[in-house]
């Protein structure tokens, strides 16, 4: 488009002023640019407009400002172009100075010929509506709504004219006609118009008025002639309008039907031909229609008195009851979708008014829509703010009335419907994570979530939100978590809880060796994994709380049985969870779990399934290679000492052949990690199985845990003293050498201390071109791979330049480190270990720096990496 | 008629199935997926899919032109899917269809098979509305952490149809819906070639040698010269940084929601791109990976091609790097509106049985000279037929839309 234009001191232009959203023609005239002199005597640049008419008069005097942006606009693609282009088509420059003193400015110029077209926006004609007409009222519209000029000039035309009321009469005369060619044209014409993307006709057509004919052209789609849609006989149907509590304010009702409306064109009317901008254009007048219903109905209180009184004992009608448990219910859906505060207040108003009442009712209810609604409604609120929930089960505690949570675990072990029973048992969890609220309180900004996923056993905790909030969180519960003890209202609540809540709970668990068989049905099946999720989700928020119930009531040894029965998937369950407890690497778990000698039945799991390679044999493999890496000596030793025959029949599995040989080559006396991992044959693949690792939720707590002294330690370090003096000299501190990374970064390092190191020649030999192993170990870039380590995240650029000054080896390690944790949780426990092994590492180097304080950033590649995901995948 | 050939037969007819009818059915093939590995053994042949994100009449003119199941095996590599208006049909008719036919169908997980992604993209809404509840949707979710992460083909022939020796040269062939030729293109003899690039190279610009279409701008791309052992990694994004054998897929804990970062999110969220290396997606998850990485990769694997999905290709299919990846697109007209035309892969069954079949993955004891050696043969690569297809005809269906909300309050 952009034309040489002939060169010429002065340029003809047009001027335009924006007035009130409007373009006001100021006259043509010629511009120059030049330099006045001001007051001061500076030489200020001005770009100036005389008349063409009167050359005297100057139509635009502006100065150039630094600061103002000038935007070069060519042809078609400049904003400003359009608008000034009325129905020609204008070639040339628009300059456009941004306006902020109240007048904006536009110039044009114009290399056409002479005649110029004074009018900004030539007022368009659309022939009159008649079914004469249609042909070449559809040719002019297409051709005028394809430059946005023509689009705003025929907008205007259509709203000052009525031009849709016009040509509604016209769709019932065509189907007299029974003119299938004209009635094609009228849906091409009408779906034009609404493509117009203006909101003014867009809420005209959805008004009473214009509706059905709108949406009775649009059923004779050209696109498919043998079909008719029925959209006027679907909205016709008043009766889809339910009015469970009478709304008077006409403007709030009309709005609701509106909304409606306006959800049926997105959905389905327009659902097909929808473009972007018309979309957001629906989308956001359905969003500010809500906004406007839900803030009246919460501020009106006789509505909700009306409202709630539905529920009160002596109101006789069921019907009314469901139907308004299902207007809650909808009222929250919609309420995720408002502001936080503007949510925060119908809530509150909702509870006022008895809400609890009506889930009360609504979870006990046979019918199960209403059950669904009445979780729903419980999981919104909780979602928003699970205070809201607990502050009310602390009164009814503390009134010794049966709780709300108890409830909720009633219904659990009844309800039928496994849906409902995941959201309670989502809801148990989100109620009893206590500990961060703050994180909680701090509205999720996950619109989407709407309470799933918290059950899907990933191992982080709280379920799907984004990734940086989790960061947040996760680092608040670390601080929370030490500080255990702060908060006696929750100590006491969790303290209740296991006391009465949780027995009843798990009662089933318990119960389950009293079983005469293993035959579950579909739903006990679902509530025993149900339980055992839960049951893990416990454990690892917790703490002391759960364990001691876990090694009260035996639970290891009824999830033991679980393994034996046919469900897969519930030996599935039962793994991930035993390997949930073994990674938190807690002494008493550790000992619970060898007293009632899980491996045993894990490994005859494995056994039976091993030749194939499916979810379960997968999920056993993991947890040994666990525990090989790990080297849970105790674990160890009853595995090889006690199954080893069993372990034969698995010895083709690495892992397996791996613990017996360690084993073997120890006999069971060594603890010193060094000659394991130096032997250790596949050496090469360390670095992978520690990224493997770093998937498995590792628990902060455990870092808490072994942060603490501990005697246990002291005597290990003692008699692992010789590595510890191998990474530099004495340590000031119990290394208890639990974590896999630091044995292994501890193995690595000696081997690179060492250069006579057996493994690691094996390791250049076998693995010269793992591509893997270098770009892990980055500094240690001996290799000559095609592959470079992939790009870092912009999070880590970051820290790498907070962290700059340590420039050795381990920091190097560390940033690779953290490239490749996934979990945000184990991220900061690994960021924890890095620095305590750094500390380590200082110490022996005899520089005595000081500990460094943990940081953990908020990144924000995470954080775009969440929910919010760019809009372009496919 | 049992109820699963009901259930089938209703899908079909792109009417939903029960709610109770969809618990059982997710019941059942999660006790199927449970007993398949991280990354599933399929032997050609077989017809592997890309992206169908619920285009229901779409899939049905897939299946008219790759063939029914269970006559034709069909491996569909994720995405199965939110954006159309029919996920849910889409996609509890192919589970049905696996759990009937365990053997013949293979489904592997792609990005929107996740409970984030679903609702933001459409399924989740979609159930809502079609059963008044997220039941449906909870049970699908639960269904999609039991996915397989990738596929591996094994047996696939190097000639398109081993009875007629004279389409022995034949390694690409692209049919249209009727299933006539559209295009044919010969093996590049990996000898030849080398040698003839080296007596042309100087003044022959790259320019000149046309690859098959679908093979984008890369003009070199005239044929694989890959390994003659190669057997095929299907894989719904690409490869990750974190897994450099086949063997670390298996690794992989899959039983969760698919996550922001690491091994899993990158297998379903990565993308090939003209970059040396690794670069950063701009998808925001996952990373983008240049030749050089597949060609690694595919080496110490002994894989002779990656065939994946995730990108939308205008010609249906696009092969890249020297034919060392493929990226296979199945959903036609996208979005009803992106004018695309849609493809599927047909791999053919190495009748000979001395083709590719034995092979190891990540196997440590492997002399690296040995497969530099081999090289030197006619035969490598697997033969592809693409077959392209249209969009279903509009008469075909009614008109998409979604399913309106029935009763409101407010």
């Amino acid at each position: 488009m952009a034309q040489p234009l002939p060169h010429q001191d002065k340029k003809r232009v047009k001027v335009y002023e924006l007035r009130n959203n409007d373009w006001f023609d100021r006259g043509t005239g010629f511009c120059t640019a030049k330099f006045a002199t001001n007051e001061d005597g500076h030489k200020d640049p001005k770009v100036i407009v005389e008349s063409e008419d009167q050359p005297e008069r100057l139509l635009l005097e502006t100065t150039i400002q630094k600061q103002d942006g000038f935007q070069k606009q060519q042809g078609k693609c400049a904003p400003n172009a359009h608008r000034l282009a009325g129905a020609r088509q204008w070639r040339g420059y628009g300059l456009e100075l941004p306006g902020g003193r109240g007048m904006r400015h536009d110039m044009v110029y114009d290399n056409l010929d002479d005649e110029l077209a004074i009018e900004p926006i030539p007022p368009v004609n659309l022939p009159a509506a008649e079914l004469g007409n249609l042909a070449e009222i559809e040719t002019s519209l297409r051709s005028m709504s394809s430059t946005a000029a023509g689009r705003e000039a025929v907008t205007k035309f259509i709203v000052a004219e009525d031009y849709i009321d016009k040509l509604i009469p016209l769709v019932e005369i065509a189907e007299d006609l029974e003119s299938l060619p004209d009635l094609h044209r009228l849906c091409n014409i009408m779906k034009t118009i609404l493509l117009l993307n203006d909101t003014s006709i867009i809420e005209h057509s959805v008004s009473d008025e214009c509706l059905l004919g709108v949406v009775g052209a649009l059923e004779y789609d050209p696109d498919f002639p043998s079909h008719k849609a029925n959209h006027r006989h679907w909205l016709s149907n008043q009766g889809r309008f339910k009015e469970v509590v009478p709304i008077d304010d006409e403007n709030v009702r009309r709005k609701i039907h509106q909304t409606y409306r306006l959800q049926y064109l997105k959905d389905v009317v327009l659902a097909r031909i929808l473009d972007d901008p018309t979309f957001s254009v629906l989308s956001s007048l359905i969003f500010f229609n809500q906004v406007e219903i839900v803030q009246h109905l919460q501020s009106s209180p006789g509505f909700l008195m009306n409202l709630f009184g539905i529920f009160s004992a002596h109101y006789p009608e069921t019907k009314k009851r469901k139907e308004a448990v299902l207007f809650i219910q909808q009222c929250c859906a919609i309420a995720k979708t408002v502001q936080a505060p503007a949510r925060q207040s119908l809530y509150i108003n909702f509870l006022n008014h008895g809400l609890l009442r009506v889930i009360y009712y609504g979870l006990r209810h046979v019918d199960v829509a209403v059950r669904v609604g009445a979780t729903d409604i419980l999981i919104s609120i909780i979602e928003h703010d699970p205070m809201l929930i607990r502050q009310t089960i602390f009164r009814q505690m503390h009134e010794g009335s049966s709780s709300l949570l108890d409830c909720l675990i009633d219904l659990l072990l009844v309800e039928v419907d496994l849906g409902i029973k995941t959201q309670i048992s989502d809801a148990l969890r989100v109620i009893l994570d206590h500990g961060n609220t703050a994180a909680y309180s701090e509205p999720a900004n996950n619109n989407g979530n709407n309470g799933n996923g918290n059950g899907n056993g990933n191992g982080n905790g709280n379920g799907n939100n984004g990734n940086g909030q989790k960061q947040q969180t996760s680092e608040y519960a670390f601080r929370a978590r030490l500080q255990m003890s702060v908060d006696p209202q929750h100590e006491h609540f969790l303290n209740r809880f296991y006391d009465t809540s949780a027995v009843k709970l798990f009662k089933p668990l318990i119960e389950l060796d009293s079983r005469p068989n293993l035959d579950f049905t579909v739903q006990e099946a679902a509530m025993f994994s149900g339980l055992v999720e839960v049951l893990g989700f416990f454990i690892r928020q917790h703490h002391r709380f759960s364990r001691y119930f876990f090694i009260v009531h035996n639970l290891a040894a009824r999830i033991i049985l679980l393994l034996k029965c046919r469900d897969k998937y519930l030996q599935l369950v039962s793994i991930r969870c035993f390997r949930l407890i073994i990674g938190l690497q807690e002494e008493l778990y550790v000992k619970n779990l060898i007293t009632n000698d899980v491996l045993g039945p894990i490994l005859e799991v494995l056994v039976e399934t091993v030749p194939r390679d499916n979810l379960v044999s997968a999920a056993c493999t993991e947890l040994f290679d666990f525990i090989k890496k790990e080297y849970l000596r105790d674990m160890v030793k009853q595995l090889v000492a006690e199954h080893r025959d069993n372990l034969l029949l698995v010895e083709h599995i690495p892992p397996c052949r791996d613990l017996i040989m360690r084993y073997d080559h120890t006999e069971g006396f060594t603890t010193n990690m060094d000659i394991f991992a130096d032997t250790d044959d596949d050496m090469m693949k360390r670095p992978a199985h520690i990224r493997m690792l770093e998937y498995m939720p590792i628990d902060l707590r455990e870092e808490e845990y072994w942060d603490s002294s501990d005697p246990e330690d002291d005597n290990e370090d003692q008699s692992s003293g010789d590595r510890s003096s191998d990474s530099g000299g004495a340590s000031s501190k119990p290394l208890v050498d639990y974590d896999s990374d630091e044995d292994d970064e501890d193995a690595e390092e000696s081997a690179e201390h060492d250069a006579d190191h057996q493994s690691k020649d094996n390791d250049d030999n076998d693995n010269g071109e793992d591509p893997d192993a270098d770009a892990d170990f980055a500094p240690r870039s001996s290799s000559a791979s095609p592959n470079v380590p992939p790009p870092e995240r912009l999070s880590e650029k970051r820290r790498r330049e907070e962290d700059e000054d340590d420039d050795d080896e381990l920091g190097k390690l560390m940033h690779s480190k953290r490239r490749n944790s996934s979990s945000t949780e184990s991220n900061s426990s690994i960021t924890q270990n890095l620095n305590r092994r750094r500390k380590n590492f200082a110490n022996g180097a005899g520089n005595g720096v000081t500990p460094r304080k943990i940081a953990i950033s908020l990144s924000p590649a995470l954080k775009s990496g969440g929910p919010s995901r760019s809009d372009d995948d496919l | 008629m049992s109820d699963l050939d009901k259930a089938i037969a209703q899908l079909r007819s792109c009417r939903p199935i029960p709610e109770d009818q969809v618990r059982e059915l997710c019941h059942r093939a999660r006790e199927l997926l449970i007993e398949e590995g991280n990354v599933v053994t399929v032997t050609a042949p077989v017809t592997i899919c890309g992206d169908i994100h619920g285009q229901f009449h779409d899939l049905m003119e897939l299946f008219r032109v790759g063939g029914d199941v269970p006559d034709t095996n069909y491996l569909f590599m994720g995405d199965f899917v939110d954006r159309g208006f029919y996920s849910l049909e889409s996609f509890l008719l192919l589970l049905c269809l696996k759990v009937r036919y365990p053997d013949r169908m293979t489904l592997i997980r792609g990005n929107h098979e996740s409970r984030q992604i679903t609702t933001v993209y459409g399924f989740y809404d979609e159930c809502l509305r079609k059963y008044g509840s997220a039941n449906v949707w909870r049970y699908c979710c639960d269904v999609f952490d039991y996915l397989a992460l990738g596929a591996i083909v094994l047996g696939a022939s190097s000639t398109l149809s081993p009875g007629m020796p004279d389409d022995d040269d034949t390694e690409i062939e692209v049919c249209d819906q009727a299933g006539s030729i559209i295009s044919r293109f010969p093996r590049q003899r990996a000898n030849q070639s080398a040698s003839q690039e080296k007596l042309e190279a100087p003044n022959k610009s790259t320019a000149d040698k046309t690859g098959p279409p679908g093979s984008g701008a890369s003009g070199s791309s005239s044929g694989s010269v890959g390994n003659p052992t190669g057997a095929i990694l299907c894989v719904h994004g690409g490869l990750s940084p974190l897994v450099d054998t086949v063997d670390k897929i298996r690794l992989i804990d899959r039983k969760q929601e698919v996550p922001h970062e690491g091994a899993m999110c990158d297998l379903l969220w990565s993308d090939p791109d003209e970059i040396d290396g690794w670069g950063l997606s701009p998808r925001g998850a996952g990373f983008l990976f240049g030749a050089d990485i597949v060609k690694v990769f595919n080496h110490r694997n002994d894989l002779s091609l990656i065939a994946r999905a995730h990108q939308l290709v205008m010609e249906g299919f696009k092969e890249m790097f020297d034919a060392s990846i493929v990226t296979v697109w199945s959903a036609p007209n996208y979005c009803y509106r992106c004018g695309n035309v849609a493809a599927v892969l047909e791999l053919t069954e190495d009748e000979s049985g001395t083709g590719i079949f034995q092979r190891t993955n990540g196997d440590v004891g492997r002399s690296s000279g040995a497969v530099i050696e081999s090289r030197g043969g006619p035969k490598n690569g697997p033969a592809r037929r693409y077959r392209v297809f249209q969009a279903a005809p509009q008469d075909s269906r009614g008109m998409p839309a979604k399913k309106p909300v029935a009763d409101y309050f407010l």
